[in-house]
């Protein structure tokens, strides 16, 4: 099987260090993940910059979260970054699993690769009629 | 009402294209995709127009139709949009579906064109 190509590597391994911060950290940190200037829509809501991403990701109203990806693309971007879409479910306190679909996308900055933009929302708008 | 951002009017304005080409006239899709473009259908990949619009017009369907949900657009730090698509879709007589879709549109001699799409069913969120 053909080795795993460098924006794949470089998605996995963001992924797993976002969920893994998102879901087993207080999000404190989490907005090192994040370029200063990033942009975050969260369920329609645009959050304009990292100080303000940070604040909406420490303050969301759960105590306790799990995410469970069951899929994720890349793609390589003309300018260099790297786009990726992630599936999955997820469970806040004891409320129902929801579906979430969620994309970012990264750029080399500083020596380390980042998140400028980022999009969430929640699968409940795919209930079929 | 306050004027909508640049580049939510041009995304919005490329996902009412897009599906209106797509469920109308698939090989019109060429006009939008370049010899860069990328394109991740159902986890597979496909490079360029020429094997993009080839996959997208073998799909095995007759009619389709796609219903927007939510859309949200963001402009990126090189100049570009990217949009993000939720919805529905329906082909042929078969049962409705989610689904998920990403755009990275550029601008490229004056026309916004797409680099980057992303598309799953909605069926992947439940492993």
């Amino acid at each position: 099987m053909a080795e795993k190509q460098i924006w794949q590597k470089i998605g996995e391994s963001f992924i797993q260090e976002y969920y893994n911060q998102f879901d087993n950290t207080n999000r404190m940190d989490i907005a090192n993940l994040y370029s200063p200037v990033a942009c975050l829509t969260w369920e329609g809501s645009p959050v304009q910059g990292r100080e303000a991403i940070a604040a909406k990701l420490v303050g969301l109203p759960f105590k306790r979260i799990k995410h469970v990806i069951t899929e994720q693309d890349f793609q390589p971007t003309m300018d260099n970054c790297i786009l990726i879409m992630a599936f999955g479910q997820l469970q806040a306190d004891d409320d129902p699993p929801m579906a979430f679909h969620q994309v970012f996308m990264l750029k080399f900055q500083d020596n380390a690769w980042v998140c400028t933009n980022d999009v969430f929302r929640l699968g409940i708008h795919n209930i079929p009629v | 009402m306050v004027d909508q951002p640049l580049w939510e009017q041009i995304g919005s304005s490329f996902v009412q294209h897009y599906y209106q080409m797509f469920d109308s006239d698939r090989s019109l899709l060429g006009s939008i995709y370049i010899d860069s473009s990328c394109l991740t259908w159902e986890g597979e990949p496909y490079q360029g127009k020429i094997a993009i619009v080839e996959k997208l017009t073998s799909l095995p369907f007759t009619k389709i139709a796609h219903s927007i949900t939510a859309q949200d657009h963001q402009p990126t730090p090189d100049n570009c949009i990217l949009s993000m698509v939720v919805g529905q879709l329906k082909a042929d007589e078969d049962q409705i579906i989610g689904f998920h879709q990403s755009f990275i549109l550029k601008n490229i001699n004056d026309a916004w064109v797409c680099t980057n799409d992303m598309f799953r069913l909605a069926i992947h969120n439940f492993g």
